[in-house]
């Protein structure tokens, strides 16, 4: 089992300080991630899920250590990735890859595609200058593009067509651990199925791992093998994907599952609408953070702080809610 | 096109900067100056064109002094070439002298015998706006006092954008202790008053160009420092920036490849103000007599003068219209520029 494993996030948190007063001493912190643990293993696909702010892509791009974690393990193939000195890190970013949610922002404008292309080569110094740009060529061709997009700018794509390229570069290196961070929440609904198949497509050809992060649950479901539920920086609820949409236990899954609309009129609706806003992760509630939304809360919810635990001795199925049992039908 | 692949936005900005007119014209006129300037010997010089002097050519404009033996004057040191022409006409034999449209050059004297300096402006002594109060050609004195300030402000941009943008970059990439340490550097260097520290300066060694450049440039790196660190913290925390930094690109890559393209603008922006910056603070500095020593030509100098002499209006209309028109023309290439650069929809200048 352990093999098998890819990537182990191990109580991931990340703690803005707020400073503030004359001598910006620290007067608060914002818990963006507070403790976040997954296992990802080979192959597979695991979904996360949350609304915005609850903290998702700030796992992702710990995981890459674009953000410095505040606290800790990540391990990578086996290699601890948060003690990592410079030039090892260097050379383990060509197994992990990450792809942004909006294309436009994520490519260098003032580049042309060559170049944006080119330059995971570059980087790390790989081939000559005719060997990358037939690489070029060959990744333009993966991702469903002409070659002749060699010379134009991003700008002058559609957006799908630029998310294309955005997946071009982040598979350039071939990566073990592809994150795709709200890889298709800019686009269309007509293109976000064939980004999300060229996904697929390219998990199977290359192995890939992917963390695939959205706040749409139906695309989740569509991609991912198991799928987290996170809520302002904690996860709430894990369980393989099918199970998950079968069987939602947290009260906040159930809410969000409930809100996917079904486009079947007969069906009744039956919704656990919640109420409110999402509280501020700079002042987080005692106990559940999500007694204040929750319909069933009651009066240990407001005081101690549900732990993510294994639900009906089921390893995969992971709930942190005081009254789960009440919800396991 | 195939060679020079500029992207679509640049071509845009081109464009956009062409339709400002006279921002566009201001700026033909300015390169035009800048780059005739370069041959200034060709023509405002004391030296002959073409000389014809027994069957043989001579083109003393560039290269060693010709002394006067070798056209049959009766002297070692440089020819005198108007004298020459003189002569020849006088002789009238088939030599002949091609003299540069103005034919003196910065430093010499033409005194006229029973006149004092300065002169007034003469077409037939080929002065075409007199003398200054030694004697010398006020448009020589314009046009090598330009060639200077105009390359002056140049080499002074060129070290102040290099210094201020890496510090300034490198403020913006890195933050933390090293950008606190900096701003406050730069608060304090700002308010060290320059013009004293000048003074001192040139009361102990006597400036000349490249001194003159370290020392403003010690006191006027820091202007573009703040405009980088601002713009890099926007840039460094952009998604194009994160995924370089994903693909394992190093600070100098990110900063050269991605961070300094895609702020070009401002730097761009920048530029004509600071020309006309530098031009203003030499010729002030010239004006105080703290700049460059005398004999050199310079528009600071030739200020001082026709403010002294205003009973030769000469000097002083001379080099204050010539100031005027080039600070007005660099100035509308500088609107020119950061109307193109604007994002919003810019305003049509007639």
């Amino acid at each position: 089992m352990s093999q098998d494993v890819l990537l182990k996030v191990d109580d991931l948190k990340m703690h803005y300080p707020i400073r503030g007063g004359v001598l910006f001493r620290q007067i608060a912190n914002n818990y963006a991630v507070d403790g976040v643990s997954f296992e990802i293993n080979r192959g597979e696909t695991l979904g996360i899920v949350g609304e915005s702010g609850c903290g998702k892509s700030t796992v992702a791009k710990a995981i890459l250590r674009l953000y410095e974690p505040t606290a800790g393990a990540i391990e990578f193939d086996g290699k601890d990735i948060i003690n990592m000195s410079k030039p090892d890190l260097r050379e383990i970013r060509q197994d992990m890859q990450i792809i942004f949610q909006d294309p436009m922002e994520s490519l260098n404008s003032r580049h042309t595609v060559g170049t944006i292309l080119e330059e995971p080569f570059v980087i790390h110094g790989k081939g000559t200058r005719a060997e990358r740009r037939k690489w070029v060529t060959d990744l333009l061709d993966k991702v469903g593009l002409q070659s002749d997009s060699v010379n134009r700018f991003p700008h002058e794509f559609s957006g799908g067509q630029r998310q294309r390229i955005g997946i071009a570069r982040a598979i350039a290196l071939k990566p073990k651990l592809l994150i795709c961070d709200e890889p298709v929440s800019a686009l269309d609904v007509s293109i976000q199925s064939q980004i999300l198949n060229l996904l697929l497509d390219l998990q199977r050809e290359m192995d890939l791992t992917l963390l695939f992060i959205a706040h749409d649950l139906a695309v989740v479901k569509h991609v991912s093998d198991r799928i987290a539920v996170m809520y302002l920086g904690k996860i709430v609820e894990m369980n393989d994907a099918e199970s998950l949409y079968k069987n939602p236990v947290h009260p906040y899954t159930r809410a969000l599952l409930s809100s996917i609309p079904v486009p079947d009129p007969e069906r009744k609706k039956v919704h656990d609408v919640l109420t409110g806003e999402v509280p501020s992760p700079i002042n987080p509630p005692d106990g559940c953070h999500f007694h204040a939304r929750c319909p069933y809360a009651e009066q240990i919810c407001t005081k101690q702080r549900p732990e993510l635990t294994t639900t009906n001795s089921n390893p995969n199925w992971l709930v942190s809610c005081h009254l789960k049992e009440n919800f396991i039908n | 096109m195939a060679i020079l692949n500029l992207s679509p936005l640049t071509i845009k900005t081109l464009k956009r900067f062409r339709s400002v007119k006279r921002g566009y014209w201001s700026a033909i006129i300015i390169i035009s100056l800048i780059l005739l300037s370069l041959v200034a010997e060709v023509f405002v010089n004391s030296r002959a064109l073409i000389v014809s002097y027994e069957g043989e050519w001579h083109f003393p404009t560039y290269g060693a002094i010709i002394p006067g033996e070798e056209f049959g004057l009766g002297y070692q040191y440089e020819t005198n070439y108007r004298d020459l022409k003189q002569k020849f006409k006088e002789e009238g034999s088939d030599d002949w002298v091609l003299l540069p449209p103005v034919p003196y050059n910065a430093f010499e004297t033409d005194l006229e015998a029973g006149n004092y300096p300065p002169a007034a402006p003469s077409f037939t002594k080929q002065h075409y706006l007199g003398t200054d109060t030694v004697g010398r050609d006020v448009v020589a004195r314009l046009v090598y006092g330009f060639r200077i300030a105009i390359f002056f402000s140049l080499f002074l941009l060129i070290c102040n954008y290099v210094v201020g943008t890496a510090i300034g970059c490198l403020m913006g990439y890195w933050g933390g202790i090293f950008d606190l340490l900096f701003q406050r550097l730069i608060e304090i260097w700002s308010n060290i008053p320059f013009l004293y520290v000048i003074m001192i300066i040139a009361s102990i060694i006597v400036p000349n160009f490249w001194s003159l450049v370290i020392v403003m440039l010690m006191f006027s790196w820091m202007g573009m420092t703040w405009y980088m660190r601002t713009a890099t913290y926007k840039e460094k925390e952009r998604e194009y920036v994160m995924a370089s930094r994903a693909l394992g690109a190093g600070t100098a890559r990110i900063i050269f490849h991605h961070i300094i393209p895609n702020t070009v603008s401002i730097i761009i922006t920048f530029i004509p103000f600071s020309v006309a910056g530098g031009i203003t603070a030499l010729t002030s500095l010239d004006f105080l007599g703290f700049g460059l020593p005398p004999p050199t030509p310079s528009w600071g100098e030739l200020l001082r003068q026709g403010i002294d002499n205003l009973q030769s209006p000469w000097i002083v209309s001379s080099i204050v219209t010539s100031m005027i028109l080039v600070l007005t023309m660099v100035t509308f290439i500088g609107e020119a520029i950061r109307e193109a650069y604007d994002p919003k929809k810019h305003t049509i200048y007639e």
